[in-house]
């Protein structure tokens, strides 16, 4: 008996040996460190040549270390899968002039780590990478650097006023700026296609339109083929505030409780007979996509892109649905901050700059799939996959009735709280089929509460407003 | 005349339901493990696959290989064992004289401290993070195997004073009052009797420690930075991986604890008087 143990414990021993046996990555990395050195001699000719916009452009990839920036350690709730880090370090982060160190983190760690920082006085972290809704929270501790100097020089960067005005945190001064963005939309598996409804066309679909393919694949194959991330994982609360409540109402909040959020949950209802009843369980559509368990999905981006990937030959990428009132949508913007306890400042702020550059933003898409915020054309740069969401995402924000719905600006620390009011809304009207007047009344007024605490005035779609935004 | 009667139906009836009940906890443990495990070693297209094969079709080392080469993982490994193995020295070096006290000497509020004692485990850390990360800067112990290890100490000590002081409550009190008489000391009747009486108590009092400290998330991942330890680092990689990176992993945490409980299981039995032939 102790032998057959000794056996088998010797066994998995060897199967993690001949695993790590593999060629290591960070082997391949010191190897490019090497040549990087070598390269050294030629630093100071292209340094002069940077700035000025001369067609040396291969020169300039191998040598790209023009001064040391030294150690920039970075922070990041983004790209944190174990391929995307990888990626991150192996490629995206690679020529930048200095020693970058990303640091993976969840939000509350992250957020802990940088207000115990600001309160000892005394940092490790230079550069923050994260959402939006991450920002407000370390602005009112005060530990976040104000970045408006760095503004004139990012002019050439093209990058929309509105995305870096959601980066001023309502304030007048730069506190992140937008460094990438992303964006949720539909995938579908090309065997769904020919059950399509006669005359949709699947770029500009209705949500009606979208439920009658799902009836159609459901009568077709007794499945029911629809899906949505409605786990606790999931971001079904997104597609509750940018999606269809914009198409339907015209507005996130403000239609909360209004006839047409009625008619809106009275047709969500309608359509969840044909979504997966597992849907309660999803949390990244591009595995459900994968393993066929469903064919047509909504998702972030980012968490599809592993299908098109995988399989671009399989699917296909389009726009969301739309409603009565247009084409609600959601952008998310990531930010890049830098915070006040910051032990190298100087490498942060380069840190900003080379995120921005056209290669790098290029290489961010190639690498964790999401889009440039910077004016660069890159079609050309990026795999079929990647292109094919490249498509849809430029297809849904470029409709003629796009309803750009941003992130909740201005709840500052309760920025968590709205996404489980419109996800306890979507559980009781749908799950446990609740009266929906009621239930939009109860939670209307939690949102009134919300937001008359905060004293959030309204945000786009929503019309704007000077005080608190108020529900009709 | 030699062949001994039969056991009684009814005995031979509750062994084989003794039997069963202990092969389905076994299985209950085993099961997924074994399903971890053969999802870790096949191909991505395979582990996508719906429905999942229970018997491993393709054996392949891709998704394991890249996780473990990934930037930092053999690092954490590192860590995680320096922090556990300081951790099981710094809690057995002042767990066990507390425990010793208990066992050994009534002394007024005893009780009290007793209780005391498990009251530690009553503050959450979560509320405590961001004075822990403030105070760890300022002392410099902030991102090091020593600062986490101290806060797996003050986690781990309640249980090893408790366990220790009822493993030492076994050493008969006796036996060192004779090695005294003797000619021992006090501390060399400790040491050559009841000490090697508590040993394998003690032994299995530390894996606890260990495993323990092998397994806490929270505080290693808000009190490290570049020195992560592996289940701080996965926390963060996992939550977001695709499946095959889950299922790796998943593996790769689970396989050192259980190589680490077959080397320690006959101590681990021990401390429930099971004894090993």
């Amino acid at each position: 008996m102790k032998r057959v143990w000794a056996v088998l414990a010797l066994v998995t021993i060897l199967a993690l040996v001949a695993a790590c046996a593999a060629p290591t990555p960070q082997v391949i990395e010191k190897v490019v460190e090497k040549t990087v050195v070598v390269e050294k001699p030629v630093e100071k000719v292209v340094q002069a040549t940077v700035v000025v916009e001369k067609p040396v452009e291969k020169v300039v990839q191998v040598t790209a270390a023009p001064a040391n920036y030294g150690k920039v350690t970075i922070l990041s709730t983004q790209a944190n899968p174990v391929e995307e880090q990888e990626k991150m370090r192996g490629v995206v982060l690679k020529a930048f002039p200095g020693k970058p160190e990303f640091i993976g983190m969840e939000e509350p760690a992250l957020i802990d780590r940088v207000l115990a920082e600001a309160k000892a006085g005394k940092g490790t972290a230079d550069v923050l990478i994260s959402l939006h809704g991450t920002y407000p929270t370390l602005l009112a501790a005060n530990a976040l650097l104000d970045l408006s100097d760095m503004v004139p020089n990012l002019k050439d960067r093209n990058i929309p006023e509105a995305f870096m005005k959601l980066g001023k945190l309502g304030t007048d001064k730069q506190y992140y700026i937008p460094v990438m963005q992303a964006t949720y939309i539909m995938a579908a598996n090309k065997k769904a296609l020919q059950y399509l409804p006669a005359g949709a066309n699947i770029d500009a679909l209705t949500w009606e339109q979208l439920r009658d393919w799902g009836k159609n694949i459901t009568e077709a194959t007794k499945e029911k083929k629809l899906g949505f991330p409605a786990s606790d994982r999931g971001l079904m609360h997104r597609f509750l505030q940018g999606y269809i409540y914009p198409s339907y109402t015209g507005g996130m909040v403000t239609g909360f409780k209004t006839k047409e959020a009625e008619a809106m949950w009275t047709f969500i209802k309608d359509l969840w007979q044909y979504v997966n009843p597992q849907a309660t369980t999803y949390g990244f559509m591009q595995e459900q996509l994968l393993s066929e368990e469903v064919w047509v999905a909504f998702d972030h981006t980012a968490r599809l892109v592993e299908a098109f990937k995988q399989k671009p030959n399989d699917f296909v990428a389009f726009p969301a649905p739309k409603g009565p009132k247009g084409l609600g949508f959601m952008p998310v913007i990531v930010g890049v901050a830098i915070p006040k306890t910051a032990p190298n400042p100087e490498g942060a702020k380069q840190m900003v700059r080379y995120l921005l550059q056209d290669e790098v933003q290029i290489n961010i898409l190639r690498e964790i799939a999401f889009f440039p915020v910077t004016g660069v054309s890159y079609p050309g740069y990026v795999t079929v996959g990647i292109r094919m969401e490249g498509e849809a995402v430029s297809k849904q924000s470029a409709s003629p009735d796009a309803l750009p719905a941003l992130l909740p600006v201005g709840l500052g620390a309760k920025g968590g709280e709205i996404n489980k009011i419109y996800r306890d809304a979507f559980t009781r009207i749908v799950l446990k089929n609740e009266d929906i007047v009621k239930v939009l009344t109860e939670e209307g007024a939690n949102l009134q509460k919300l937001l008359d605490e905060t004293g959030a005035p309204c945000w786009p779609p929503d019309p704007a407003s000077t005080a608190a935004c108020q529900l009709k | 005349m030699t062949a001994r009667p039969a056991p009684p139906l009814s005995r031979r009836l509750s062994r084989v339901l003794v039997y069963l009940a202990a092969i389905l906890v076994a299985l209950y443990i085993l099961a997924p493990i074994y399903l971890i495990a053969v999802m870790a070693f096949s191909p991505r297209a395979v582990v996508y696959g719906y429905p999942k094969p229970l018997l491993p079709t393709q054996i392949s080392l891709e998704t394991i290989s890249f996780f473990i080469n990934s930037y930092g993982i053999l690092d954490s490994v590192k860590n995680s064992v320096l922090v556990a193995v300081f951790t099981l020295v710094i809690s057995l070096a002042i767990g066990a004289p507390a425990g010793y006290a208990l066992a050994r000497y009534i002394f007024p509020g005893g009780d009290i401290y007793r209780i005391l004692i498990l009251s530690t485990r009553a503050f959450p850390v979560v509320i405590l993070s961001i004075p822990l990360i403030t105070t760890y800067i300022s002392w410099g112990l902030d991102d090091s195997a020593l600062g986490v290890a101290l806060l797996h100490t003050a986690m781990a000590l309640p249980t090893t004073i408790l366990v220790t002081s009822s493993i030492f409550v076994g050493v008969s009190k006796d036996l060192e009052e004779a090695a005294m008489t003797m000619g021992c000391t006090r501390a060399g009747a400790f040491r050559r009797v009841a000490l090697p009486l508590a040993l394998p108590g003690l032994a299995a009092s530390a894996i606890f420690t260990f495993m323990l400290s092998w397994n806490e998330v929270f505080a290693a991942a808000i009190l490290t930075l570049q020195n992560q330890t592996l289940p701080a680092r996965l926390i963060v990689q996992l939550n977001q991986s695709p499946i095959p990176f889950r299922f790796a992993g998943g593996f790769f945490i689970l396989v050192p604890a259980i190589v680490f409980m077959l080397f320690a299981r006959r101590y681990l039995f021990s401390l429930w008087g099971v004894k090993l032939r």
